[in-house]
């Protein structure tokens, strides 16, 4: 079989699996539906972007609220202030959150695995205590969007299809930029940071550099995120979008797919938002903390029986089968779902 | 200011401090052992709080009393998480570590709240109440004998680290698993045994701060930020360094809160973490 | 550390690497069972969304939005209760006392039940809009109420009003949720402009009848969206009326320690201090008063965790004394005998009193079930309608209003505040002096001469 066949037949699989995502809301109509599933989508596209720093460079980031937030806020303020579209307040708030990263990631980045994560938390905390404080950020009593607009100018909207949509493009480009540093030599040089980074630095990589650029993208990602989360709940305040929470959400969706591989945090998305949603719905209105077991069971089995993330799962299971397949490869683990220490 | 304030003002961080040094004794010892990072050790503390709290409503024991048997009781618990989750997630990534103990951190809650109620909760009257007062300078009894016991435990910890054969197989686990096992450790019942003093310092800091805290099952949400800080601090795995941070966290947190305002007292103390580590990235007292 | 390395070592194999760079068959066929799984799932979900669960036709589905997990769960288990009671006297399962609004129940709808629809917010404004959306376009509710938390009733009502719900709030008290220029939404509480007012009016009243100064304040207000409001509201009330600012601290929710916030207060030495706490604040705030020996003249609550059910059963004996802003209090039975008579109710069905939260949360329920019942129809427009008709009078509540009426905002009217002081274990009415039921035990007594 050649690359160029398996490139085809992975392009039909993706084209399929696109045109299928965009036509799902032809199928599921009901808006609470919707909004189940542009959830989903949300919570892929966070995972993604933070897959190319924690799972590609394997800089376990325990912060990345505090790029969600600035981008909620970025584009919040300048459509509140300047009556700016929030198609451009994104990508400002964007690039504010790719400036922020690397100021952010010089000192940081020092600092290795634990140390690393909880430096992250530390930067995340501050920032929301420090827009807590703030005046001009209108502080605990957060930012209202103005109800009474709606259409793309300003990327509100009444239906929640038009918000699908935009979900879907976003998780499409990040997914994109997330494939494009995968087939790389920037991506090459980001695993080679994670699993071999003794070999790296003799081999003349600049590793700071390379985790640099890691962070700025997946920030400049995470914070586009931050600024849909705004237009979508028309209301922010600084404990929901800079909560460490929503930090530990973002890298919970990528482990529990599977770290350092494109699909996986879909995939983890597509589960951890459905036994959110799903536990809560069915078991929260009870207040006897039912929901919150089963969450957290569903969590701890997974972690158990499938650490290296469902997809980690579904290849183990694969190999297995594989092992009776004539042609098939012997298995061999992938490097990128690696454990990352210092 | 005057003197009197300023001394009163440190009093009260160093006896917090002390507590938060306790706190964080166990984590950073669970973490020097295996290398595991416990999300869920803030509701070990809540489950040595409710501890307390069922030996003095139903028992009628003081939490004083009762500390023996919270600490035994939260021993177990420390041991039984090991033996049915833990175990299973020792060769596991650090990131499937942080999510299983994650896990079990809102498995904890949900399951005080489903037992004992969301209520808020304390014990009324205690052995230990009233304020003592030296000078200008006031404090409270529970406060004080908390941060005594504080000191105690983490005392007795450290001398069975560096004085017992037991401790010393612990340690000896943390520098170097391999060979502590070729000297004929086991390193199965040195995890568990890491988890169950772990708990049990947690526990004990619960049974130690049911006199004056409420108890309630989202409690450990309000102390993990603060011993994770402490445990950074200090540096991954040094019990006394972890001792030492939680003092200065301590010391700090109630001296920046009072000087510079109380909103930004948490970020103070965040700040200074980072500060620390950029100038010593493995903490004060943490192993290269 | 080598222990982590060793583990980590068997899972590593020589062509690792070189997989990195071409892609495999294997990876692709990983790729389509991932999508196959993805695709599954989403089906599944869908399937599990789709299936509506069916209802009888006389069955009227009301949403409640209420904090059910998390830190503030214990207080919306209770407001939970509160609404089931009222639920249960429209449905005439309980016999409803004379007089009381909603119970007669609905005849103008042929005597349909209504059935409370639980959603739990969790303390989240996302998850709050979240489940306000499941709740209308799932569940089928024809109103919302909630949400507690004044920045989850702001998103919630937020979704509703986009729907053309009716959201009506019971107990939300932050000033600007009716200043949105809302269509949909109502709320029966006053809110925090007209209680922070009441606090000077009877800081004012008590000057003329003790005769002592009480201009010397402290603000001392946890810092979220309903402590900032009433700290700015606090701030311009001190000025216009020239009472001064000793020390305002917006403190962080939550926290292990609230030494410095006490240090502080302390320090500036003020007459009164005005408090905004939820209940686990409210109580370590007590207990560090108490650590550090400290005592203003006065210590005024903004309601909240000094008004829970669960304040004084903890606190006893030390959480004599405070003073707070309420809505409710079992003392004003004197004057309206429902509030008596519902709250025995209470007793007998959960074993608890009332309190100012619980019984805004009953009066949210009864005031909606009135206007359903005067609507004749489940129709939003119609219930919408009814509720701007509202004119509920003082004697059909169990609250100590003028009644219920709507402005052109949604607001109630018609809502005031009373003024109780926790004495001998219960809060008795100490302001305004007309209803008042016990005299102000002021200033507060020393903590040792208790």
């Amino acid at each position: 079989m050649t690359t160029a066949t398996i490139l085809s037949r992975k392009g039909v699989g993706t084209i399929a699996l696109l045109a299928l995502a965009a036509l799902l809301p032809l199928a599921v109509t009901e808006p609470s539906q919707q909004n189940f599933l542009i959830l989903i989508l949300m919570g892929a596209q966070m995972g993604v972007a933070w897959n190319i720093v924690g799972g590609y460079a394997g800089q376990v980031s325990l912060g990345h609220a505090v790029f969600y937030g600035i981008g909620a806020y970025t584009s919040t303020m300048l459509l509140l202030t300047l009556g700016l579209t929030p198609w451009i307040g994104a990508l400002a708030g964007g690039l504010v959150a790719a400036a922020f990263a690397l100021a952010m990631g010089w000192p940081c980045f020092r600092l290795k695995g634990h140390y690393f994560a909880m430096a992250t938390i530390a930067v995340a905390e501050i920032m929301q205590i420090l827009v807590t404080n703030s005046d001009a950020l209108e502080g605990a009593v957060g930012l209202y969007l103005p109800m009474d607009q709606s259409g793309w100018g300003v990327l509100i909207f009444l239906s929640k299809l038009p918000y699908y949509y935009v979900i879907l493009g976003l998780l499409v480009l990040t997914v994109l930029v997330s494939w494009a540093i995968e087939r790389s030599h920037i991506g090459y040089y980001f695993r080679a940071i994670k699993d071999e980074p003794e070999a790296a630095r003799a081999l003349g990589v600049s590793l700071t550099r390379y985790k640099l650029i890691a962070l700025t993208v997946s920030a400049f990602l995470t914070a586009m995120g931050g600024s849909f989360y705004a237009q979508k709940e028309m209301f922010i305040d600084p404990g929901s979008v800079f909560a460490t929470t929503i930090s530990i959400k973002i890298a919970l969706i990528a482990i529990l797919g599977g770290v350092g591989r494109l699909t996986g945090p879909v995939l983890g998305a597509v589960i951890l938002i459905t036994i959110e949603e799903y536990s809560r719905t069915l078991f929260g209105s009870t207040g006897s903390g039912t929901d919150m077991i089963i969450y957290a069971a569903m969590i701890i089995l997974v972690a158990v029986f499938s650490p290296s993330g469902v997809l980690g799962l579904l290849g183990d299971l694969h190999r297995h089968l594989g092992r009776h397949l004539p042609g098939a490869k012997p298995a061999g683990g992938e490097t990128s779902a690696k454990e990352i220490r210092p | 200011m005057t003197a009197d304030i300023l001394i009163q003002v440190l009093v009260s961080g160093l006896l917090i401090g002390l507590i938060y040094a306790l706190v964080a004794v166990g984590l950073t010892l669970i973490f020097g052992v295996m290398d595991i990072v416990n999300f869920a050790h803030g509701e070990f503390l809540m489950l040595g709080m409710y501890a307390s709290f069922w030996a003095f409503a139903i028992f009628a024991i003081d939490p004083i009393v009762a500390l023996p048997l919270t600490a035994l009781l939260l021993f177990a618990v420390g041991v039984i998480v090991y033996q049915t989750v833990i175990r299973r997630i020792l060769k596991a990534p650090m990131l499937s570590q942080i999510f299983a103990t994650f896990g079990l951190m809102i498995l904890l809650r949900g399951l005080a709240q489903f037992f004992w109620k969301p209520d808020h909760r304390l014990i009324p009257h205690s052995l230990v109440s009233g304020n003592i007062a030296l000078g200008s300078v006031q404090f409270g009894l529970p406060q004080f004998v908390a941060a005594l016991g504080a000191v105690g435990v983490t005392g007795a910890l450290w001398m069975f680290l560096h004085r017992t054969r037991l401790g010393t197989a612990l340690e000896a686990t943390a520098i170097d698993r391999e060979a502590a096992t070729l000297m004929g450790i086991d390193g199965q019942k040195m995890f568990a045994l890491a988890w169950g003093i772990g708990a049990a310092c947690a526990g004990l800091a619960g049974g130690l701060i049911a006199t004056f805290f409420p108890i309630f099952p989202e409690v450990g949400s309000n102390f993990i930020l603060i011993a994770f800080v402490v445990v950074v601090l200090g540096g991954f795995g040094s019990v006394t360094g972890a001792f030492l941070a939680g003092i200065i966290v301590g010391l700090i947190e109630v001296l920046g809160g009072f000087l510079i305002g109380p909103e930004y007292k948490t970020a103070i103390v965040l700040s200074l973490l980072l500060i620390v580590l950029l100038v010593r990235p493995r903490g004060l007292l943490g192993k290269a | 550390m080598r222990f982590a390395a060793a583990i980590t070592e068997p899972t590593r194999t020589p062509d690792a690497r070189a997989e990195i760079k071409s892609p495999t068959r294997r990876r692709t066929l990983k790729h389509m069972l991932a999508a196959a799984a993805l695709l599954t799932t989403t089906a599944l979900t869908g399937i599990g969304f789709g299936a509506a669960p069916a209802h009888a036709e006389d069955e009227i589905r009301i949403g409640v939005i209420y904090p059910l997990t998390g830190a503030a769960a214990s207080t919306g288990v209770e407001l939970k209760a509160a609404a089931e009671l009222a639920a249960a006297i429209v449905n005439k399962e309980i016999p409803a006392p004379p007089g009381l609004v909603a119970g007669i129940g609905l005849p103008n709808l042929k005597g349909a039940k209504i059935k409370l629809i639980f959603g739990d917010h969790q303390g989240n404004p996302q998850v709050g809009a979240t489940e306000a959306e499941r709740l209308i376009t799932s569940e089928k509710v024809v109103a919302l109420t909630g949400a507690y938390f004044s920045n989850v009733t702001a998103t919630a009502s937020q979704v509703a009003e986009r729907y053309g719900v009716p959201f009506l709030n019971g107990e939300s008290s932050s000033a600007s949720l009716t200043q949105r220029k809302f269509k949909w939404f109502f709320r029966t509480t006053p809110h925090d402009d007209l209680f922070v007012g009441n606090f000077f009016t009877f800081l004012g009243d008590m000057e003329k009848k003790t005769g002592d100064k009480l201009r010397n304040i402290a603000l001392f207000n946890e810092n979220t969206l309903w402590g900032n409001e009433t700290t700015k509201l606090q701030v311009k009330l001190s000025e216009e009326q020239k009472f001064t600012i000793a020390e305002k601290i917006l403190y962080p929710a939550k926290t292990t320690q609230m030494t410095s916030e006490v240090q502080r207060i302390k320090a500036s030495a003020p007459a009164v201090i005005m408090q905004s706490s939820y209940l686990g604040d409210a109580i370590l705030s007590m207990k560090t008063y108490k650590e550090l020996g400290f005592l203003p003249k006065m210590l005024l609550a903004n309601d909240a965790g000094f008004n829970d059910s669960e304040f004084l059963k903890t606190m006893g004996k030390d959480g004599e004394f405070v003073i707070s802003r309420e809505v409710w209090a079992l003392d004003q039975a004197e004057r309206n005998p429902l509030i008596k008579q519902v709250n025995d109710l209470m007793q007998k069905r959960s074993g608890v009193n009332f309190n100012g939260n619980s019984a805004r949360a009953f009066t949210g329920i009864a005031v909606l079930a009135d206007a359903l019942d005067r609507a004749g129809s489940t129709k939003p427009d119609a219930i919408r309608e009814a509720l701007q008709k509202t004119d509920i009078p003082a004697s059909g509540l169990i609250m100590p209003w003028k009644g219920v009426k709507f402005d052109a905002s949604g607001q109630n009217e018609l809502g005031t505040g009373i003024i109780v002081q926790v004495q001998g274990g219960q809060y008795v009415t100490v302001w305004p002096f007309d209803v008042a039921t016990k005299p102000v035990v002021y200033p507060m007594p020393a903590w040792d001469g208790r």
